[in-house]
């Protein structure tokens, strides 16, 4: 019938147009495959970077999630800088002078300008550091200047109690500045590489309207490697340009970064295999696909997974014997290679490996049995404490619920711990409780739980961030565990006796961690790592567990 | 028809403050807060809740961010983008997933009416058949399916479109989450022409025009087809819903900065100002379309029109469970006999 070749030929016709408008145009794949291959005529070229989550903002003291760091710092310098290794050089601060008494640091900044032509001062440092601690801004990361650095006065400025100018910084001149401690921090210059310390230039943030600061790429300067050169609020796209006047420009090798943000992994690594991303992260079942692929990368996370356990209100929790029992009773090594298969790393420690280095420059963690005999992968010494455990709470058999969360690796790993300590100790019974994320972290700070797969992350490069924790009271002592000893130890190292010796204080955390060890007051079960992909010829891209994830200043494009 | 406007206007206004008042009351169950949980203490939660007014009683949070509402001031993100206003954040997303939802319903509603008349025409003969199986598959493959494939195949594989939205390349960039989108509404709108139209077809005033010489195109088009927009008109709106609910996780998959992935994520880290502000601008938009399609049916269906006076509702305008029953295909709809001959 004419009617239906007239409909047939429109049908054709229209996909014939829309196929046109798809292949013409501009070849979409050499769109797709931006600037980085051939398009920027220089040897730097761009890099091609995805983040999983928007940068949730710019501003320096409000940021605290691990994206918003990252694109901050590859614009901004504080006064030091993470060498590749996480320890802290000179970044703005070309020399640091430490009173003997360890509470006052003098930096003496280098010439350096923002990207407005004013020179970077001593104030900028001041201005940004009191906003910090500004309690309008209610920074949820102020607690680094007071709790962590222990800023003379920070605390109670943070809390109101006095003005902002009392805080222990002061500009001496314009490239001297002052910083006054309540006690010695011997990690206190490793702390200077957060942007929460970062500098703001105080005419540039006073002259914009309010509540515009760091929402483009017109209201934020940078005295950093890049420039940031296009930028919206929670853009999925966005990007920054080499820093002509950086200080340090030699260096950078890169003449931009591009990021792209990917929710979905399997888009970001087909991103990644065509061309359009030249670093990926990779999910737990995509590293088995490319296991033996030399442009995989396994770098350390940082943080640690473990079980904590509610001593406090369920009574055969409270028993040491029960909880060694269970943290034996795991098999961590098969939990790493055969369910979390990422380059995760088996934990024996309280203080989990790969983030916090010593006076000696050694991992804290490194020795990773150094509490064997009391957290093992070893049946036969589980079914010991288990005996003795059943003995003393005159028992045989126990049920516990494990409370996870409802991410597909947690899962995983809880079905394994399962099964593994239901084999080991006959008698117990593990009911798995999944819950979402928020709900969890809810329960156990509200003590609604009985065994929590949990993990916490560094917040700085020191084993303090980590053993502070157990300390009675504190917020994230979720087992609500109690050992005067251990605090006295805790309260030497952070306040008291042993702040000026850095070798008696690393020797004392050792003492401190012995006692959680001995208590199973936790069970470690492993530390996470992130498998990335890179570009072969992508070199120098720099992976920190604390702080900065990733910083790419000495990244260079092959 | 005035009044009927005015009522129905009324009516979506209170509808619209009752949703807000209960998503209101829904997030304040949910567990946790926006800010990081995991490592505050509670000095610094009095502080973040002081200063966002989360402390005061609900009845006065509420009422604050009605009057704020009504001055177009949606309240400022907590964590997705901290401080910024939504109206910022959704000024820029809210017209690309208005255009990739409009790109959708225009090609699913066209493809599907071009289908649904090839197969009434060609009614049970393989070319139906076919068209039965397309609508199938369309119906049941979740939009999320048809993402990923036209994604690995197109954009990954051949690389004919780009796998990623591309702000540069708007156009091209919609194309494939549009196609992926417009399938369940292309399904549906297939099936439900050719029922409607093989109804039609069958019907007197039909035969009428046939007999009087009216052939080809013309019948089809002045007479059989203008019967069938009517009925899908009216589950065109529903489909269109679908598809500001679909375009989620559809979002999610080629990176689109739209108002869909904006959602999710504010919906999992407890941002409640932009959970409350996308929600009502959905239930907004929503409202609105149903209004629209209320009016243009009166407008379109001459016996609406004329059947009706002052008031109240639409008589001869299925109800509506009746309309649904229809698109699910569970029930034919009742047409008066005109006969021919009278």
């Amino acid at each position: 019938m004419i009617l239906m070749k007239r409909l047939l030929v429109g049908a054709l016709a229209g996909t014939m147009v829309l196929s046109m408008a798809a292949c013409g145009g501009n070849a979409p794949a050499s769109s797709a495959a931006p600037a980085g291959s051939g398009a920027a005529a220089s040897a730097g070229g761009t890099l091609n970077v995805m983040v999983e989550v928007e940068v949730a903002t710019l501003d320096p003291q409000i940021a605290t999630d691990g994206t918003s760091f990252e694109v901050i710092a590859n614009y901004t310098d504080g006064l030091m800088q993470m060498d590749k290794n996480g320890k802290a050089v000179p970044a703005l601060a070309e020399k640091t002078d430490v009173s003997k008494d360890g509470k006052t640091y003098t930096f003496h900044l280098r010439d350096a300008k923002w990207s407005n032509g004013d020179p970077v001062t001593a104030d900028d440092f001041v201005f940004g550091w009191q906003r910090a601690a500004d309690p309008k801004n209610a920074s949820e990361y102020s607690y680094m200047l007071s709790d962590i650095g222990q800023i003379k006065n920070a605390a109670d400025v943070i809390a109101g109690k006095k003005p902002l100018t009392d805080l222990g910084i002061k500009a001496v001149d314009d490239k001297t500045l002052e910083v006054q401690l309540n006690v010695p921090v011997s990690y206190f210059q490793s702390l200077m590489y957060f942007p929460t310390f970062y500098p703001v230039n105080r005419k540039f943030y006073q002259s914009l309207p309010a509540g515009t600061f760091a929402t483009s790429p017109k209201t934020v300067l940078s005295n950093g490697a890049f420039v940031l050169d296009s930028y919206e609020p929670a853009a999925q796209s966005f990007s920054l340009v080499k820093n002509k006047n950086y200080y340090d420009a030699g260096k950078v090798k890169l003449d931009g970064l591009k990021y792209q943000v990917i929710k979905d992994s399997q888009q970001a690594f087909m991103s990644y295999q065509n061309g359009d991303l030249d670093i990926v992260k990779l999910s737990g079942d995509q590293v088995d696909q490319v296991k033996d692929d030399p442009e995989l990368k396994v770098v350390g996370a940082g943080y640690l997974w473990y079980l904590t356990m509610n001593s406090h209100d369920v009574p055969a929790l409270n028993n040491v014997n029960m909880r060694l029992a269970l943290s034996n009773a795991l098999n961590r090594k098969s939990i790493v290679d055969d369910v979390v298969k990422d380059g995760s790393v088996a934990t024996y420690t309280a203080v989990p490996p790969q983030f916090a280095a010593g006076p000696d420059g050694s991992d804290f963690s490194a020795d990773q049995n150094k509490f064997k005999d009391v957290c093992a992968d070893d049946t036969a010494k589980a079914a010991q404490y288990y005996a003795k455990a059943k003995k003393e709470l005159g028992k045989d058999k126990f049920s516990f619920e494990l409370l996870l969360e409802d991410q597909t690796e947690t899962q995983n790993v809880a079905a394994v711990l399962k099964e593994q300590i239901e084999k080991a100790l006959p008698g117990v019974t593990l009911n798995l409780k999944v819950e979402p994320k928020k709900q969890r972290v809810e329960d156990i700070q509200n003590g609604k739980y009985q065994v929590c797969l949990t993990r916490w992350g560094p917040d700085y490069a020191d084993p303090m961030t980590y053993l502070g924790m157990w300390v009675t009271g504190n917020d994230n002592n979720y087992g609500l565990w109690s050992n005067k000893k251990y605090d006295s130890i805790i309260a030497d190292c952070t306040t008291g006796a042993y702040v000026s010796d850095p070798s008696a204080r690393w020797k004392a955390m050792y003492d401190a961690e012995k006692i959680v060890m001995d208590e199973a007051v936790i069970a470690p079960v492993y530390t996470k790592a992130d498998a990335n992909m890179i570009k072969s010829g992508v070199t120098g891209i720099e992976f920190h567990p604390v702080a900065l994830n990733r910083v790419y200043k000495s990244a260079a494009k092959g | 028809m005035k009044r009927y406007i005015l009522k129905r206007v009324l009516i979506s206004l209170f509808t619209l403050l009752t949703i807000t008042l209960v998503l209101f009351l829904l997030l304040q169950l949910m567990p946790g807060s926006p800010f990081n949980d995991e490592k505050l203490n509670d000095d610094q939660r009095a502080v973040l809740n002081a200063k966002y007014g989360l402390d005061q009683p609900l009845y006065i949070q509420f009422g604050r961010y009605v009057v704020n509402l009504t001055r177009g001031d949606f309240g400022v993100s907590y964590n997705i983008s901290k401080n910024t206003p939504i109206s910022q954040l959704v000024q820029t997303r809210l017209p690309i997933s208005i255009k990739i939802g409009g790109m959708a319903v225009g090609l699913g509603a066209l493809a599907g009416l071009l289908l649904g008349i090839v197969a009434a025409l060609n009614s049970n003969t393989l070319l139906d058949s076919l068209c039965t199986v397309v609508s199938v598959l369309g119906v049941s493959v979740p939009s999320y399916v048809f993402a990923l494939a036209l994604s690995y195949s197109f954009g990954f594989k051949l690389s004919w479109l780009p796998m990623l939205y591309n702000l540069k390349a708007p156009f091209q960039s919609s194309i494939m989450p549009s196609i992926a989108l417009s399938m369940f509404t292309l399904a549906s709108i297939a099936r439900f022409t050719r029922n409607e139209m093989v109804e039609v077809m069958g019907s007197d005033f039909m035969l009428l025009a046939e007999s009087k010489g009216v052939s080809g195109a013309p019948l089809i088009v002045r007479h059989a087809l203008r019967n069938t927009l009517i009925p899908i008109i009216t589950v065109l709106a529903p489909l269109i819903v679908d598809l500001m609910t679909g375009s989620l996780v559809v979002e999610k998959i080629f990176s689109i900065p739209g108002v869909g992935s904006l959602l999710v994520t504010a919906i999992q880290s407890n941002d409640y100002n932009v959970v409350i502000a996308l929600s009502f601008i959905y239930s907004a938009m929503y409202i609105g379309i149903m209004l629209a399609v209320d009016i243009l049916y009166g407008i379109i269906d001459p016996r609406i029109r004329l059947a009706k006076d002052s008031g109240g509702d639409q008589p001869g305008r299925p109800g509506f469970l009746a309309r649904w029953a229809r698109v699910l295909g569970i029930s034919k709809p009742k047409r008066k006999a005109v006969s021919a001959l009278e």
